[in-house]
């Protein structure tokens, strides 16, 4: 067996789950923690099938908050650690996510988002929204990719690990069950051949040398003894998150300029809405999409940009205002109207996009 | 420098910035970190030990030696002991944790690691109560003990009994697992049994675990000769002493 | 009348249940009495169910769980309809849409009278844009760890983005692997709206089955 998962490319047949495993690989990722939990098993399963060729480990835990505590440990020697969850699993992950928010350790969680609230449905969702990018008990630095595609997982899977080790932020690739199940083909790469330099790791524990003697001994804090002393920690990680955020954020535009109707989607749903914008726009009508691919941090100024030349807003989500929540927030101030196309935990089709688009632009919907 | 010669004695391996330390007169924690910092010393593993400390009083060892350390969360020491090792099994990982952090919140990931033989070294403190958040009822709490949230003494009928760790994990464990429970009050023994746990680490057999019966005078509300009594005689009337479990199978 | 009792088997997201479906429903159109099984038991909420009352309506006895009839989309566990377990005692043909997984066909253990039915073939979907089944001895090594196989089909293709090179690349490897396991390529699954472009036969001469695409609507 090589000792590249992947030389050069090729194009392959799989599902989205199996592509994260596959990005994972070519990362250069070393070890794997995680829990089974629909509609995330494939990674596991593909990982653990992938793994002993190429001197990969696993872990299966008791849980998701072990899940996420070992990937920590993992990352905290150096290693490149990811794990992945969905639904109850995430809440769960909430928890060690705020411990590597505190501490700016690198983990990457994958998400494949399923419906909710509690055990839901395990197919398809866009409700964790909210949890990924703001869950635990803490201000929600972290990186947040939003993927529509098989492409896209590949992609930012690999990117995730950058991401994380570049500004030592927990950064999360968030999809759903859709996408992990899906069939589609995907060009998978040797990120090198790519031009893609993995960005180094490095150990926080168990650096060469005896601490005291030959170097300071790491002493790792999450704990405050007083406020100014966390306000002070927190006010520089606030400060650093805020003057990354525009070498991470990404988002998709089409057709922004002086638009009657600006359809605003994530994900999955974006691929929907995309077809329907452009279809509507090939049509003749003044129509265009805005696809944040970073849902944390957010596009603001560029979504802010998009809308001053909109004439009004729609909204789509598998959900009932996660990302509303967000896009109203970072528009504050502006006044532009705001409609919506919510439906929590079930598909939306290019059809419905269409037709909903469709009133609006003839002025039948208020 | 004459006032050199009355200091106590610290092991190499503890941080002299963090002494005096912080636990109150009287607790436990500092013996059990005394023969811990001790054993590190006599191993001369200095370069390869990593530290994790739960929250609660275990929490104020985090600055305590110069070896790498990690604060965790309550109950969760264990798995980020667990990912490291699996990760880098050339450190040397010990678990440091409370009885609620050990036998409570983090109980799924003791039973876990037991039972996955996982390389690594638990060491749990037990003093009865939770001390840190002012004296509440504990996995630990003995028969008729009076806590904050067990006012009238611990009612086994209505609060359960208390937790017995390491006959639990020795119930579970696996060949080249060591389990044994010591106390401050037999420093020497506890000392021995830590260096076996971390021995038996260093050899890959298998998953290490010791509880150490210790004192918090400060919620018991008891002065120094009641707290020995309570530490020395009645504790292992409940708790005994003694190894539970040595590969090969030879406990004390 | 022979009765044509086939089980397909193979790779994750390979193309069994397409296969499997498309075969049912030619064997019905010929007025066959058709028993379709689902023995999809490691993802079982992605395969037949969805496509179950539409298939039933072309005459086909469906043996698989109702979307609906399962707790959590079968979050709940794997559970196997007791009529599967004895498929092969009912009259008609008999075609099995097996999951992957671990156990390859030790699935059949599942199956009363499996182990000594005379007529049933076991046959491997291969699809050579499968990451692990892409060149010939990941083919061979694939099919043996199954633990049984009586031809092999070739399916190989790259879903909206396949063209005719290739299926014929698959089905040079797919013919390959067959001589070197010693069992026969039963076919090539070519979707049909490339049909016409290939022919009956594929460059090595095994016969070409048209697919129509179900199972993107056996998501949701």
């Amino acid at each position: 067996m090589g000792s590249k998962p992947i030389e050069g490319e090729r194009k392959v047949f799989m599902t989205g789950n199996e592509a994260v495993a596959w990005a994972a690989l070519a990362a250069g990722a070393d070890i794997m923690y995680g829990y089974p939990i629909t509609p995330q098993n494939e990674i596991m399963q593909y990982w653990t099938r992938l793994g002993p060729k190429y001197d990969k480990k696993f872990l299966q835990t008791e849980d998701e908050l072990s899940a996420g505590f070992t990937t920590i440990g993992g990352v905290l020697t150096g290693k490149r650690a990811f794990t992945a969850t969905a639904g109850p699993g995430n809440v769960l992950m909430q928890e060690p996510m705020s411990m590597a928010e505190a501490m700016r350790i690198p983990t990457v969680v994958v998400i494949q988002q399923r419906g909710g609230p509690s055990t839901g449905t395990v197919i398809y969702s866009q409700q964790e929204v909210t949890l990924t990018c703001f869950g635990g008990n803490g201000e929600g630095l972290r990186v947040v990719y939003s993927t529509s595609s098989h492409q896209d997982l590949f992609d930012y899977t690999i990117k995730a690990f950058n991401t994380a080790w570049k500004y030592r932020f927990p950064t999360f690739v968030l999809s759903d069950g859709y996408q992990a199940k899906m069939r589609e083909s995907v060009v998978i790469y040797d990120p090198e051949a790519r031009g893609i330099q993995m960005v180094p790791t490095e150990p926080y524990v168990g650096k060469a040398g005896t601490p005291g003697k030959d170097r300071p001994a790491a002493h790792l804090r999450n704990t405050y003894n007083i406020e100014e002393e966390l306000l002070e920690v927190l006010s520089k990680d606030i400060e650093e998150y805020e003057r990354v955020a525009p070498e991470i954020i990404e988002y998709d535009a089409y057709n922004t300029e002086n638009t009657d109707l600006l359809v605003i989607a994530h994900g999955v749903v974006f691929r929907s809405a995309a077809m329907a914008v452009k279809e509507l726009a090939s049509q003749g009508n003044k129509i265009g999409y805005f696809r944040p691919i970073t849902l944390r941090p957010f596009p603001k100024e560029q979504l802010r940009q998009a809308t001053q030349q909109a004439k009004q807003l729609l909204v789509v989500e598998s959900a009932y205002g996660q990302l509303l929540k967000i896009v109203k927030d970072n528009l504050y101030g502006l006044n532009i109207p705001i409609k919506t196309l919510l439906r929590p935990g079930v598909g939306i089709t290019p059809e419905e996009i269409a037709e909903k688009a469709k009133a609006l632009l003839a002025g039948k919907e208020a | 420098m004459e006032t050199k010669e009355i200091l106590p004695k610290m092991p190499k391996s503890w941080n002299p910035a963090s002494k005096p330390h912080k636990f109150c007169p009287g607790c436990g924690h500092g013996l059990v970190l005394k023969a811990l910092g001790q054993v590190i010393d006599e191993l001369n593993i200095q370069d390869r030990v990593v530290f994790g400390c739960d929250i609660g009083c275990s929490l104020l060892s985090w600055d305590f030696f110069n070896v790498d350390t990690v604060q965790t969360h309550h109950g969760r020491t264990t798995p980020v002991m667990v990912g490291i090792k699996r990760a880098n099994p050339d450190l040397i990982t010990i678990a440091y944790m409370g009885d609620g952090g050990g036998y409570a919140i983090g109980s799924q990931h003791l039973v876990n690691a037991a039972n996955r033989n996982d390389i690594i070294t638990a060491i749990l403190v037990n003093n009865t109560v939770y001390a840190m958040t002012g004296g509440q009822m504990a996995p630990t709490t003995m028969p008729g003990q009076k806590t904050e949230t067990t006012p009238y003494g611990r009612d086994i009928k209505e609060a359960g009994y208390p937790m017995l760790g390491p006959e639990m994990v020795a119930a579970i464990a696996h060949e080249g697992a060591y389990v044994a429970r010591g106390s401050i009050a037999k420093f020497r023994q506890l000392k021995t049994f830590i260096k076996k746990a971390i021995e038996n680490q260093m050899a890959g057999r298998g998953f290490s675990f010791i509880e150490a019966l210790s004192t918090c005078p400060t919620n018991w509300r008891t002065n120094a000769e009641k707290t020995w009594d309570f530490v020395e005689n009645i504790m292992p009337k409940y708790f005994p002493i003694g190894e539970y479990k040595v590969p090969g199978g030879k406990e004390e | 009348m022979p009765r044509v009792i086939e089980a397909y088997i193979g790779e994750y997201a390979s193309g069994k249940s397409e296969n499997a479906v498309n075969r049912a429903l030619e064997l019905a159109s010929r007025g066959r009495h058709v028993n379709l099984v689902d023995l999809d038991l490691v993802e079982p909420c992605y395969t037949l169910r969805p496509l179950k009352r539409q298939l039933e309506e072309k005459g086909i006895t469906v043996l698989a769980w109702e979307t609906g009839e399962m707790i959590g989309l079968g979050e709940i566990g794997n559970l196997l309809r007791p009529e599967v377990r004895f498929c092969l005692h009912r009259p008609g043909d008999v075609i099995l849409d097996v999951g992957y997984g671990v156990f390859g066909a030790q699935v059949f253990n599942l199956i009363e009278g499996a182990d000594r039915n005379p007529d049933l073939k076991v046959y491997v979907v291969i699809n050579i844009a499968r990451p692990l089944t892409a060149t010939v001895p990941d083919v061979v090594a694939h099919v043996r760890e199954l633990g049984r196989a009586d031809g092999l089909i070739n399916n190989s293709h790259l879903g909206d983005e396949t063209n005719i090179e290739f299926i014929q690349e698959g089905a040079r490897i797919v013919d390959e692997a067959a001589r070197i396991l010693g069992i026969p390529v039963v076919a090539t699954s070519v979707m049909e709206d490339l049909a016409p472009l290939i022919g009956d036969k594929d460059c090595f001469g095994h016969p070409v089955r048209v697919l129509k695409r179900f199972m993107p609507r056996a998501f949701w």
